[in-house]
């Protein structure tokens, strides 16, 4: 192949009629994609309390609380300032009470801002799902 | 007369801390001089705290850019001393990750040599095509940059039909994009002016250094341990170990292209022979005692991590040997009799990424030069004392202009 000077300058030419690739974002915003991992989220009406996403948490971001043991009432903190967006809460819930959400602008002026608290009470079990549970925690 | 100037820790050619001591005669460069340790984050001290599940995150934090490497090479490790075989579907994704991955890492790469090369324009454009890669990998793992796809025993996300169709879609953009950038960085005389003839290794410095990656194969040598060693399915996929004879910079850019087009082949082929099945397998959380090392060719060259359990659900110790820290003592031939100006290029041809390879810090006394071992406490201690004595003279310090 020969060298030729000026190889690049008909596909800078090209480009002044072109598009821009970025777009404006504080005003345009780029679609997310489905199966993003952004901010963690907790259904507290499914959660069993088997304290599984804060063993496995790699970040130490959640925090569970028992605040009336006999009223089997907990809170949970979850520390978004902390929190790596790893997903793993999500993969080890057994209900599927943690789920990830779309969401992707987090910042905040300060952390504490960005510490979300769920009270609740714990909600009871089948019989049947329980056995199921046992199994899991030998396995992964 | 030879005279000895620092670059870095702190220097606009370098993106990371790492001080460079060169030594000049005239513009020529006589000695260089590696010094680590600016970035130090103390992560495989982290690793023994973690569990093995939680510690798939934290070696994924070890690098930016080859964050899957990391990921796969300890989480291979661990299945090894499990003794326990994935399903097939899951290397499958694995590897598809793996070669994304390899193609936005060189793509990047591209343009940071365009950048040090002083071709702007050609960095822009490869940062541009990059995002196609980008999106790919979002799509399918769920972020951009940390992929988290792997897990003990598997994948955490399948691959549908629609992502499917999209990937071979978007690599046909790619290879066509790909193939403009093979034919400009051989056809361009100032481009191939400013990268040929620098940073000259040869194939005998090349081996008795023991660089890895595509600055190993620029040097003619065909080493790449997805041939010489396979792991997950490599022995499954055709491709060809790409090389370069020319030994320079160039050839480094040549063997990136050339890696670029096998890895597009790669996952061409990865998609149309992608078995069905399940992409997990159950496994314990207590790891069984035992040692292993593992293997993996990452963008960048080999990637080592040393695995020592001791049964429970932590690691005893986890060494990481990341592909920079294997090219730094090249790097040092490389730019022996050199310009001053070739630097950042020589320097950026190795892929650098410093953080990786910064391992360990040693305390020592420059007086004396013994090495100390001291706790966090008593390092607290000797740095007030340290600036206490130093404060008179930083306080008086006259401004030299």
């Amino acid at each position: 192949m020969g060298k030729k000077l000026g190889f690049f300058i008909p596909e800078l030419w090209r480009h002044i009629f072109k598009k821009p690739a970025t777009v404006d974002y504080p005003f345009e915003k780029l679609k997310v994609p489905k199966g993003f991992r952004g901010l963690p989220v907790l259904n507290t009406e499914l959660c069993i309390v088997c304290k599984a996403c804060e063993r496995d948490c790699p970040a130490e971001a959640i925090e569970i609380r028992t605040i009336l043991e006999e009223e089997k009432k907990f809170q949970m903190t979850i520390h978004n300032d902390r929190c790596v967006h790893c997903g793993q809460c999500a993969d080890v819930c057994p209900t599927n009470a943690m789920t990830l959400n779309n969401e992707f602008e987090l910042s905040e002026p300060s952390r504490w801002n960005m510490k979300f608290r769920y009270a609740y009470t714990r909600q009871l079990r089948k019989k049947s799902d329980r056995n199921v549970d046992e199994k899991d925690k030998e396995i992964l | 007369m030879s005279i000895t100037i620092p670059i870095g820790p702190q220097h606009p050619a370098l993106k990371e801390p790492i001080s460079l001591k060169m030594t000049f005669d005239g513009e020529i460069i006589k000695d260089a001089d590696i010094r680590l340790g600016y970035n130090h984050r103390g992560l495989e001290k982290l690793f023994e705290g973690k569990s093995y599940v939680q510690n798939i995150y934290v070696t994924e934090r070890i690098c930016g850019i080859c964050s899957h490497s990391h990921t796969t090479c300890f989480v291979n490790g661990v299945e090894k001393l499990l003794g326990i075989e994935i399903p097939k579907r899951a290397s499958y994704i694995r590897m598809l990750i793996g070669e994304l991955e390899r193609v936005h890492s060189h793509l990047l790469w591209l343009g940071v040599a365009g950048h040090e090369a002083g071709f702007e324009s050609f960095f822009m454009y490869t940062w541009r095509d990059r995002e196609i890669v980008m999106d790919i990998l979002e799509e399918s793992s769920g972020n951009r940059v940390h992929y988290a796809i792997n897990t003990i025993g598997g994948v955490r996300r399948d691959i549908d039909e629609t992502q499917r169709t999209r990937i071979l879609n978007s690599l046909k953009i790619l290879k066509e994009r790909t193939d403009y950038y093979k034919n400009l960085g051989t056809t361009e005389p100032s481009f191939v002016a400013r990268l040929s003839g620098i940073g000259i290794l040869p194939r005998e410095q090349a081996l008795s250094l023991c660089s890895v990656g595509p600055t190993l194969r620029a040097s003619n040598i065909d080493m790449d341990v997805r041939k010489d060693d396979p792991y997950l399915a490599y022995d499954e996929v055709p491709f060809e170990v790409s090389t370069a004879d020319t030994c320079d910079v160039l050839g480094r850019t040549v063997v990136r292209i050339k890696e670029l087009f096998q890895s597009y082949n790669i996952i061409e082929y990865i998609l149309r022979n992608l078995p069905a099945g399940d992409i997990k397998a159950k496994v314990p959380r207590k790891v069984p005692a035992g040692e292993t090392v593992s293997r993996y060719e990452a963008p960048r060259g080999e990637n080592i991590h040393y695995i020592k359990s001791n049964g429970t659900e932590k690691p005893e110790r986890l060494k990481v040997r990341a592909p920079t820290l294997a090219n730094y003592p090249a790097t040092v031939a490389m730019l022996k009799n050199g310009f001053i100006a070739d630097i950042p290029l020589i320097f950026a041809a190795i892929d650098p990424c410093i953080c990786c390879a910064e391992r360990m810090v040693e305390v020592k006394d420059t007086k004396t030069g013994r090495a100390e071992i001291k706790t966090f406490d008593e390092l607290k201690k000797y740095s007030r004392d340290f600036y206490k004595n130093h404060k008179k003279i930083k306080k008086d310090t006259v401004w030299p202009f």
